[in-house]
């Protein structure tokens, strides 16, 4: 036996083997820092954030909530998105096991039976988010314990002993454990008796597939559970909250979307006049209806919080005001420095300028410059052209009652536009992202083959129509890419925006970041301020899916 | 034939004078553009040369020139102080993250372990995550090791700059500059015996002088530029950096628009000058990074 294992051994560990971990230990090594920080600060805090929103949570960890938070952000909506993302692992573990049934078959194995280490595995992670869960406010708490204290490396580990030996703690750490060697210990006799190289893949995918059923099932329970809740405290208070005809209007909503979204996409393959126009109006009519229930969402959000509801609309004011013009310019500015005259890698230099400048000093200039005095260098120059002088950082006014006012005739209040104090902040950021969106550009100039041009030159086209039918289309990657930035990056801005507020200007520039931060840093409601930052992130989720899903079909890549 | 060669001249000519109207617009433009780029540098420079009065009067130009305001300023803010501190947390911060990132884009470039793509991709997957939702619970983490620690992570260094070190867009940069080094060079390297420790010292660092600058200078913009993290972190001016030190002089200094724009200058002076030293690589770099999305 004993010389069985050493020969075993000998054929195992051949040279090349032993090659071949050394290189694996060295790039993982090479690898550890990296991921440990990134990990530590960029991967475990989305899930600490999560913790944090769901408890009340000023400075210091306060009970649990729930999905409270979240339903003080945005109403109702919370359940609507719970829902959805209850249907969609539901929807994701039947797939899953669409794909899985069949291959096993092909091997001749009984699924249920290949399922059980899946489902083991997964009861593994559960339990270990179940483990954490325990002891994280543990750990939290030692940090407090120390305080007033020495900090010695004993006091420290006993700390964390103790923190460990907490019944319920040490409790679900061993229930981990013990599972966790439990299917380890599955799969070794499942390796055993079914011999096949493939069992890793089908393991793996049952445990996507129990992971996402039962999230999917767990989900589902708690979103009705929390619903029975809010029913249960409106009743006592004798009002309804009306959570169930929104969450079905918003559903039905999504799901005229996405149908009307198909046939309007079929509508183009087919070739028959009539089904053409039949299709096409059958895709305006779901479009129309979904939209109809679809705009229920702004409604139940905007009687959540009215800063998040207000910061939503500046930032998509923000967006819209920043990213077409700051696109436009560039691309304009691109094609005249393309031509390569004398002095143009000068001209790209002064355009990169801003970019390279920190925001907080350029932010100190445009409010010198945007500054609510006579003498304002903007003031200035308007009064040299017969206009008003303006408060501009400090007016709440929308710009388009500005402009209608002094011609004399007033416009409904969702007319109004960003307040002038956003228009500033919205001129800094184009005259800021200008030279760098250009240089991407003339990157993106630089690709195009000049066959392609002076083909179409040949062919008779004149320079508007070579940029409008060649240059324009084989730039759409670049303007893809650069829009998608832009709209990522207005969301996730902060800094000058920070730097432009101003009190006098009623919040009409504080972009949902600055809300977030406000809760933050000033109102110091950690919790309350996750969910938020959770909402944002939502929302940037779902505006990169649905600009790679209209742009992406209209991106030419030559 | 001599009808047709007159044409042609009439022609070519047309068609230099139209070329010359073009170059003329093009010209304008960009002069146009350069123009709004640069007022606003104008203005601040010469108002950081004006008197408090100046400063809140309609003259674009001062009278005479204040250079005292830069001295003031300088001594107001404790910029030498905030500058010290930004230097200090830059420089840190390059020394960690740089050494961090070479080590994971070599071995993410240049060695085949099981999982290396899967983890690539999961570290390129967290540029996603917007840093309000990491922001609040690494400030509990920071807090959080600075009372277990015996050193203090807020109000000092650690805070400021271990958070920053493992960052994803480094290691992508130096990845993708680390995958175009042939496949030559290392079998050599490896015929003389060398691992792969002194073939990424030897061969692969001298060769990567390029995107190193630029992540110099992008670190050096990010600190230079970050605000929302170091404002959290920072209670007092010991390692507060030069974003926040200028921040609260602008609250401070309230009226004193010349001062503000003094220190405005002085906190963009040596960020233009690290950009007209790397210009040319910068931008190439900028424009590669942008393409590869």
């Amino acid at each position: 036996m004993l010389e069985k294992l050493k020969d075993w051994f000998k054929g195992y560990f051949t040279n090349h083997r032993i090659r071949d971990w050394k290189e694996n230990i060295t790039g993982y090594l090479m690898i550890a820092p990296s991921v440990i920080l990134i990990f530590l600060f960029g991967i475990m805090p989305v899930g600490f954030a999560l913790y944090v929103s769901v408890h009340k949570w000023r400075l210091k960890q306060g009970r649990f909530l729930g999905v409270d938070n979240y339903l003080n952000a945005i109403g109702n909506v919370t359940f609507v998105v719970m829902f959805f993302m209850a249907l969609g692992a539901i929807v994701a573990a039947y797939l899953i096991i669409k794909k899985i049934i069949p291959e096993i078959k092909e091997n001749g194995f009984k699924a249920w039976l290949m399922s059980i280490p899946g489902f083991l595995y997964f009861a593994t992670i559960a339990l270990f988010l179940r483990y954490i869960w325990f002891q994280l406010p543990e750990f939290l708490g030692i940090a407090d314990k120390l305080i007033g204290q020495e900090k010695t490396q004993e006091l420290f580990s006993r700390l964390m002993k103790e923190s460990f030996e907490v019944p319920v703690v040490s409790a679900a750490w061993s229930y981990f454990l013990w599972t966790l060697i439990i299917a380890i210990l599955v799969n070794i006799a499942f390796n055993y008796f079914f011999k096949n190289t493939e069992n890793g893949k089908f393991i793996s995918k049952f445990m996507l597939f129990w992971t996402a059923l039962i999230t999917g099932i767990a989900l589902i329970y708690f979103t009705f559970q929390e619903v029975f809740r809010v029913y249960e405290e409106a009743m006592e208070t004798g009002t309804d909250p009306g959570v169930w005809p929104q969450v079905i209007t918003i559903t039905s909503g999504v799901i005229l979307l996405a149908l009307g979204w198909n046939t309007w996409k079929g509508a183009n393959k087919n070739t028959s006049n009539l089904q053409f126009f039949l299709r096409l109006i059958g895709a305006t009519s779901l479009l129309i209806g979904a939209w109809i229930m679809i705009g229920e969402i702004p409604i139940v959000i905007a009687s959540g919080d009215k800063d998040l509801w207000n910061g939503l609309k500046v930032t998509v004011f923000f967006s819209l005001g920043t990213v077409p013009f700051q696109l436009s310019i560039s691309m304009f500015l691109a094609v005249l420095l393309f031509q390569k005259l004398k002095g143009s890698e000068f001209f790209r230099m002064v355009f990169f300028l801003p970019y390279v400048t920190p925001f907080i000093a350029s932010a100190a200039i445009f409010r010198q410059i945007f500054a609510n005095r006579d003498t304002a260098l903007i003031n200035l120059l308007l009064r040299s052209l017969g206009m008003e002088p303006q408060a501009w950082l400090q007016e709440s006014k929308g710009i388009f009652s500005i402009l209608t006012e002094s011609m004399n005739f007033s416009i409904p209040d969702w007319a109004t536009g960003p307040s002038l104090a956003l228009t500033v902040i919205i001129i800094h950021s184009v005259w800021t992202y200008v030279g760098y969106n250009t240089v991407i550009y003339l990157a993106g100039l630089g690709n195009i083959s000049t066959d392609v041009k002076e083909a179409a030159e040949i062919d008779g086209a004149n320079k508007w129509e070579v940029f409008r039918f060649v240059t324009f289309p084989l730039l759409s990657p670049t303007t893809f890419f650069l829009s998608l930035i832009g709209i990522i990056g207005t969301f996730k801005a902060f800094a000058t925006l920070w730097v432009f507020r101003e009190s006098l200007a009623l919040g009409t520039a504080n972009t949902f970041s600055v809300a977030i931060f406000i809760e933050f840093f000033e109102k110091l409601r950690y919790g309350y301020a996750s969910a938020l930052a959770f909402v944002l992130f939502g929302i940037i989720l779902i505006l990169t899916y649905v600009n790679n899903k209209v742009q992406g079909s209209r991106v030419f890549y030559g | 034939m001599a009808e047709i060669t007159k044409s042609n001249q009439n022609k070519n000519k047309k068609a230099v004078s139209y070329q010359n109207m073009a170059k003329l617009f093009i010209y304008i433009f960009l002069i146009f553009g350069a123009f709004i780029s640069l007022v606003p540098f104008v203005y601040m420079i010469s108002t950081s040369f004006k008197t408090v009065g100046e400063a809140l009067g309609a003259s674009f130009f001062p009278k005479s020139l204040q250079y005292e305001n830069y001295v003031e300023a300088w001594e107001r803010a404790l910029f030498s102080r905030y500058f010290l501190n930004s230097l200090k947390i830059t420089g840190i911060s390059l020394i960690g993250s740089v050494t961090v990132s070479i080590l994971a884009a070599y071995s993410f470039a240049r060695i085949k372990f099981p999982g290396r793509d899967l983890i690539f991709g999961i570290m390129l997957s967290t540029m996603m995550i917007p840093a309000m939702v990491t922001i609040i619970p690494n400030f509990l983490t920071v807090t959080w090791l600075g009372r277990i620690m015996p050193i203090q992570w807020i109000n000092n260094w650690p805070a400021l700059t271990v958070p920053f070190m493992g960052s994803v867009f480094n290691i992508f940069l130096l990845r993708q500059f680390f995958a175009q080094i042939p496949d030559e060079l290392f079998d050599a390297a490896r015929m003389d015996g060398a691992g792969h420790f002194r073939f990424l010292m030897q061969i692969v660092i001298p060769l990567s002088k390029a995107p190193l600058m630029v992540i110099l200078v992008l670190t050096f913009m990010g600190s230079w530029n970050s605000l929302a993290w170091p404002l959290l972190v920072t209670s007092t001016p010991d390692w507060r950096p030069i974003s926040v030190g200028l921040l609260n002089f602008i609250g401070e200094a309230g009226q004193e628009f010349n001062l503000i724009m003094a220190g405005a200058v002085i906190s963009i002076i040596p960020i233009l000058i690290i950009y007209f030293f790397t210009q040319k690589q910068f931008t190439e770099s900028i424009a590669r990074s942008g393409l590869k999305g």
